[in-house]
């Protein structure tokens, strides 16, 4: 048993912990909003964030989060209303949607380390994170949205 | 975690037998029945808890998985594997029939209560530096532990090697037992760091490189070593890392395994840090630190860092837009999103692997190590982890990788034979 | 009608209009109940089973309902896979039928004979449904205005419907009282259908307007339900061990003797196919997928047989020109006449002659693909995401050995199409497996696994000559093309006999027959048969003219600076719009010259002519689009930057102009043109790969390498204000991307590269042998 708190929730998983974290999510706690593409860390489809920070979930093993605190699509925000989904809404940046879940988790780690990110902030932190609709376009207008929003936020505080 | 070395005793057939034979033989000191836990203070056992946090003990008297200070923890030694002993108070399997003499004899001579002799892969060479007092305290803190029956396993070893009594011909060309003595030239927290990182936390038996015979060269010290597997980076001046190891760096790394400008504790470290000297209190940590700042010397290069960081940030801005360097590609995509910094200095939660040492180091292992293998969420920074690219790449891909950093964040000459040092490196495992 | 259209309805799944259009045979079937049983997807509320309708129902037709609270339900039958098809769609029905759009939702049904052809590709989506959809929409409003006014105590002619509500004077009546309480039993014959009135344009109110599309929100939240989400309960997951070669292999022997180590393996099954789809497959089971993709690495299997384990991508590509090489191969298209093009080239004053290529590229739809399969009283339940259902479920039929009738294909949601899920090859396994073991199973490709058996892009070889006569006059123009073709290997029903009597792909040969007044023209279209028998050739969007228009393009272009024209007006010069370019209804009015003018329009957007810095170049490209019959007309300038020593190629900007008729959803229309322009960029520079001992070389992320978002250009698209009949977008601005790329390389640095995708490597090459 290998125990670990998703989206606040503690659970206790038994899976040899060698299983990707990935398959965990979806099939044994069942938040299958987290997807798998390439299984070898290169298109971002399985971001979660542990411990705050965007990890790609189909190449960490069950064992390296033992205690650690997971964040998937689905706990992002309880309504769904992270600014970045909201500027992904308002964008209309996904296609077939398959990429965005991740794409969503990087880009709400990235405002958390960029909160006014560059065009090439943006590249870099997001490169990881493969579209094949190639939706990059609106992905980078979203992101920029979506960090106005945020420092709007922080201003009014 | 310290499960190193052996030593070559094939070697000591060159000694004389019989001065050798003489030697050979310890005394047994008499079993004890154990005491009862509530005959030591408090206080003491509490002081011996950060002792044995500092020394490192759980971490190789303990299984994984296993029961704390239980033992049982296979260590791969080139001479061949052994396996660390139960230290709780089992008076049959561990220490409980051992009294504080026998408890003192062991830690200062490499002696057991039976009076064989102990692999010198226990570290005595430097808690024979270790005050009484510790001693007693660390005493009343094993001698509390919840007593675990776990016989101790059989090390693998090959004849001749596995005669415990063969050791006493390596303790007498190597050994020199002695209590700490404090250096009159400097202050007092130095000479409580040195105390600390000597005696207890014995850092050179990792840091320090190791003649033929498994000891330390003493002229030497901190240079450097081969571990487990993994490299520990030489504390020396001789260290590659483009940015000095100043006061401010070592302090946070070694207090949260976490330095913005050198990366995280990870592999054998991330528990010498976690388990250990996080756990000292704040003025041991910082005199800790007040030692091994003097054997680096990065205070007087701290100059060396505001270049070295403006080197690093422009490097992170490499293969990014149009390229078609596929190795660039490979490596943006594998490790931008999260090792890519901007700004005017790097995000500590961002490795910047143009200051990491693994990508200067004269060998590429510990990178590969990582890549492979990543970091767990109990190791490096807590709670954060970074993924094994070893479940997805090939030899191919993660040699690309580690040639791109070499190539493009140090002026160092690259490394050779990458894919096939990744390919061994692979063959280990991941290992405990 | 379109070449295509006809072949679809001569084909073995006629699409006549009686499947369109299903009006309601009795009063009573009009309050029916909402298709029963079929579990469809609203992917506005995923995973949650359709809303059930309210009270009666008013169902005129099988595309539509409408309950007694007003919920307007859309049934679409096409697959949502990133062009908010559903959403587009329902526009149309809901402006005709003047619902209100907050009282509108889509479903996206399962299989059913009911529905005709289900099939999603060749963006055919909006042309098709456009007419049908507008019609039923008319028939709604009809009926409803009709029964409305009738409560109201008025004539018809004196209500109008507006936002779901019949309104007469100042009075009015909402859809849902009139579903409650009127009397709907009007009834429409397909010839009725065919003559109701559709809203002239002006009275639209939902298309063209800007409309959030109503997948999206649940693609933000992670419960977008895809195939790969399904599940049922009992079931096992299944990784396949694939054998060395698509076609012929057998399996001799199953070792999974370490396999057995791993926890929650079951066992491993070679798989018996009566439809031959998956030859020597062996389905690995085990109680989860990480398990079953362990045992699979551990498993060995030894197949015998499986020709072409050593076929290459230079064996086919040499196959390809050898087969050009013989004149008498191939099937020619039909291009109006044509002329005698020998006697053109005889009399020529010169030639022009140059070969194309393009590498093997793979889908890598970002969802793997996968299906869970399993029999359900009695009927045999496939979920998975699908392109062309229609064309699947025979093959299904075969496999399992049961009517087709008695397998249905639930719908979900799929995680990128872009032509792979055309081919439905891979519910095949999944159903036999879950066959075998007489439970559920789930299979899942691993990423390797889906690029080594992708049906995926053939590479191509094409061979373009041109003859010149005085003062640079075009007298005619010759254009081989061989490639693997997908229609032939996996629907030859489909494929059109060529004006010599024999059947060609229309998918790998579309856009050679372009637009262009070019005197006699021949076009040849060889199938490459080395290719077929090697791998499983797909469709992969934008088709042919992904590669023809590589070709096409290249050539004009060559041919203008061999003439020395400028390439804008020399391509306006011959865009003409006489004769068979003249174009006509119902899609192609106004034909080349809408063609010229996206290309003059462009080339003015992006200031074509202006100065450029040194090693910068502008290259302009258009296409038609998919085929002749359904043409969106497109055109790009690409500005590039070479750099001479690294030979790598930036693209700095890319300027498309679009005519597609009418803009049902103008965002989502934006949307697919930007995705498509950056496949066609991606195709161009960053990705492609070999085919190498009867497998792709290149199997996931670390070596094959699509466009990234560091690699994204800034991007303009205008979108020509148009009325005519929508047609197509989700690939046509795919094909025009690499010409333009191609050309501009040539403006800025004189060389021209004529294989896709281009590598600094080709760059550098070609610039050393010009220096
Ligand atoms: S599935 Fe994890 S990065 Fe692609
Ligand atoms: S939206 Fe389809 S992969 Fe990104």
């Amino acid at each position: 048993m290998i125990s670990l708190r998703i989206n606040g929730r503690s659970v206790a998983v038994d899976a040899d912990e060698d299983t990707p974290l990935l398959w965990v999510v979806r099939d044994e706690i069942g938040l299958t909003g987290t997807k798998f593409g390439c299984g070898i860390g290169m298109c971002g489809a399985c971001t979660v964030h542990v411990g705050g920070r965007a990890t790609r979930s189909c190449i960490t093993p069950l064992g390296a989060v033992a205690g650690a605190d997971v964040t998937t699509i689905e706990g992002l925000d309880p309504a769904g209303q992270h600014p970045v989904q909201k500027a992904w809404i308002s964008l209309q940046v996904p296609q077939c949607g398959y990429c965005q879940s991740g794409q969503i988790m990087q880009a709400a780690a990235l405002l958390k380390d960029f909160p006014d990110p560059s065009d090439q902030d943006i590249d870099a932190v997001m490169t990881g994170n493969l579209c094949r609709c190639m939706t990059y376009v609106r992905i980078r207008a979203a992101i920029k949205q979506a960090a106005a929003e945020l420092k709007g936020a922080a201003g009014r505080e | 975690m310290l499960k190193r070395t052996l030593i070559a005793l094939a070697a000591l057939a060159a000694l004389g037998v019989v001065a050798f034979g003489a030697l050979a033989w310890r005394a047994p000191i008499a079993p004890i029945t154990p005491p009862a836990a509530s005959s030591f203070a408090p206080a003491l056992v509490a002081q011996g808890e950060t002792l044995a946090a500092a020394g490192n003990c759980a971490t190789c008297h303990t299984r994984r998985d296993g029961a704390p200070f239980a033992g049982g923890l296979a260590m791969q030694t080139s001479f061949g594997t052994i396996y660390s002993t139960n230290i709780t108070p089992d008076p049959e399997t561990g220490i409980g029939a051992w009294s504080e003499d026998a408890f003192r004899r062991a830690l200062h001579e490499g002696v057991a209560r039976d009076g064989g002799h102990l692999f010198p892969a226990f570290p005595y060479d430097h808690f024979t530096k270790l005050s009484d007092t510790d001693v007693h305290a660390l005493y009343a803190y094993l001698m509390t532990r919840p007593p675990v029956h776990a016989p101790a396993k059989a090390s693998k070893l090959p004849f001749p090697l596995n005669l415990r009594a063969l050791q006493a011909g390596w303790k007498l060309l190597f050994f020199r037992p002695g209590r700490f003595q404090p250096s009159p030239a400097h202050d007092q927290q130095w000479n409580r760091g040195a105390y600390l990182a000597e005696a207890l936390g014995h850092c050179g038996a990792c840091h320090t490189p190791r003649n033929a015979l498994g000891a330390e060269k003493r002229n030497q010290a901190y240079a450097g070593a081969p571990i487990d597997n993994w490299t520990a980076p030489p504390l020396t001046a001789a260290n590659p890392s483009p940015a000095p190891w100043t006061t401010p760096e070592l302090l946070a790394y070694l207090g949260s395994g976490v330095s913005p400008l050198h990366g995280v504790a990870a592999g054998p470290m991330a528990p010498v840090v976690h388990a250990g000297l996080a756990k000292l209190p704040e003025a041991d940590l910082r005199a800790v630190v007040a030692y091994i700042e003097t054997v680096g010397g990065g205070d007087a290069r701290a100059a060396a860092t505001a270049p070295a960081v403006s080197r690093a940030l422009a490097a992170d801005r490499l293969g990014l837009g149009a390229t078609y360097d596929a190795d660039a590609r490979l490596y943006t995509a594998a490790c931008a999103s999260c090792h890519y910094n901007a700004g005017a200095a790097p995000n500590a939660a961002r490795p910047d692997l143009a200051l990491n040492s693994a990508v200067s180091l004269p060998d590429p292992t510990n990178l590969i190590r990582v890549t492979l293998y990543g970091v767990g969420a109990n190791e490096g920074a807590p709670g954060i982890v970074m993924p094994g690219f070893g479940a997805g790449f090939s030899d191919a891909d993660v040699a690309r990788i580690a040639a791109y950093l070499r190539r493009t964040r140090t002026s160092l000459p690259p490394w050779s034979n990458l894919e096939q040092k990744v390919a061994a490196i692979r063959a280990q495992g991941r290992g405990e | 009608m379109s070449r295509l259209q006809r072949a679809i309805e001569t084909g073995a799944h006629p699409l006549s209009r009686r499947n369109f259009l299903v009006v309601a045979a009795s009063g009573g079937a009009a309050f029916g109940f909402a298709a029963l049983g079929l579990a469809a997807i609203d992917p506005a509320k995923p995973g949650a089973p359709a809303t059930p309708a309210a009270g009666p129902l008013f169902e005129p037709t099988i595309w539509f309902e409408i309950d007694a609270v007003g919920l307007v339900t859309v049934n679409i039958i096409r697959a949502e896979m990133g062009q908010h098809v559903g959403t587009a769609l329902a526009r149309i029905l809901a402006d005709e039928l003047e619902a209100d759009w907050s009282q509108v939702r889509i479903v996206h049904v399962d299989t059913d004979a009911k529905w005709g052809l289900m099939v999603t590709g060749g963006s055919w989506s909006v042309w098709q449904t456009f007419p049908i959809f507008s019609r039923a929409g008319a028939a709604g409003r009809l009926a409803l205005i009709e029964a409305g006014a009738k409560l109201m105590g008025v004539t018809p002619s004196a209500c109008i419907a507006r936002d779901g509500k019949v309104i007469s004077g100042g009075r009015s009546i909402s859809f849902a009282e009139i579903v409650r309480r009127g009397d709907l039993s009007r009834r429409y014959t397909p010839d009725e259908m065919d003559k109701l009135p559709i809203k002239p344009v002006n009275e639209r109110r939902l298309i063209g307007r800007p409309t959030p599309a109503i997948d999206i929100p649940a693609k933000t939240n992670g419960s977008a339900v895809y195939g790969i989400d399904a599940k049922v309960a009992g079931m096992v997951y299944a990784r396949p061990k694939l054998p060395p070669t698509r076609y012929g292999a057998k399996v001799a022997s199953i070792d999974d003797g370490a396999a057995k180590g791993v926890k929650g393996y079951l066992r491993s099954i070679a798989l018996d196919d009566p439809s031959q789809t998956v030859p020597g497959w062996v389905m690995v089971i085990a109680e989860t997928y990480p398990a079953a993709v362990r045992a699979a690495d551990l498993v060995k299997v030894e197949w015998s047989g499986g020709d072409g384990a050593k076929v290459s991508e230079k064996d086919i590509q040499d196959h390809a020109a050898s087969l050009i090489a013989d004149a008498g191969a191939g099937s020619l298209l039909d291009t109006g006449g044509g002329g005698d093009v020998d006697a053109a080239f005889r009399s020529a004053r010169s030639t022009i002659e140059a070969t194309y290529t393009t590498a093997s590229a793979l889908h890598f739809q970002l969802e793997p693909v996968n299906a869970l399969a399993f029999e359900k009283d009695g009927v045999f339940e496939i979920h998975t995401g699908n392109q062309w259902q229609s064309l699947i479920l025979p093959t299904l039929a075969t496999a399992l050995d049961r009517p087709v009738t008695s397998i249905v294909m639930r719908t979900y949601l799929i995680g990128g199409g872009f032509g792979r899920r055309l081919n439905g090859d891979y519910a095949v396994p999944a159903a036999l497996a879950a066959k075998a073991l007489g439970r559920p199973v789930k299979m899942i490709l691993t990423r390797a696994d889906d690029a080594r058996f992708d049906s995926f892009r053939s590479p191509s070889v094409q061979k373009l000559r041109m003859a010149l006569g005085d003062n640079g006059r075009v007298l005619a123009m010759d254009h081989a093309a061989a490639a693997g073709w997908p229609t032939q290997v996996m629907a030859p029903a489909f494929m059109p006999k060529g004006a010599n009597g024999r059947p060609y792909d229309p998918f790998a040969i579309a856009g050679a027959d372009h637009w262009y007044e070019v005197g006699a023209q021949r076009v040849r279209a060889i199938s490459n048969d080395l290719a077929n028998s090697s791998f499983r050739p797909g469709w992969l969007r934008s088709v042919g003219p992904g590669w023809t228009n590589w070709a096409v393009e290249s050539f004009i272009d060559e041919a203008a600076h061999a003439t020395g024209a400028d390439p804008v007006a020399f391509r306006v010069a011959h865009l003409t719009g006489k004769g068979r370019d003249a174009g006509g209804p119902p899609s192609a009015v106004g034909g080349a010259l809408r063609q010229a003018a996206v290309v003059k329009r462009a080339a003015a957007r992006a200031g074509w002519g202006q100065p450029l810095p040194r090693g910068v170049g502008r290259g302009v490209a258009t296409s038609f689009g998919q085929e002749r019959d359904m043409p969106t007309w497109v055109a790009c300038v690409a500005q590039v930057r070479v750099d001479r020593s690294s030979g790598e190629v930036a693209v700095e900007k890319l300027t498309l102009v679009v005519d597609a008729g009418t803009i049902v959803d103008p965002d989502g229309a934006r949307a697919q043109v930007e995705g498509a322009a950056m496949w066609g960029l991606s195709l161009a520079l960053h990705e492609g790969t070999e085919f190498a001992n009867g497998q792709v070389r290149d199997t996931n992320l670390d070596t094959y390498t699509p466009l990234r978002i560091a690699d994204t250009p800034e991007i303009d698209i205008e979108f020509v204000d148009s009325a005519e009949p929508p047609v197509g977008l989700g690939e046509p601005a795919t094909t025009v991307v690499a010409p333009a790329i191609g050309n501009a390389i040539f403006a800025a640095a004189n060389v021209r590269l004529r294989h896709i995708p281009i590598r600094p490597d080709d760059v550098r090459t070609a610039l050393s042998a010009t220096s």
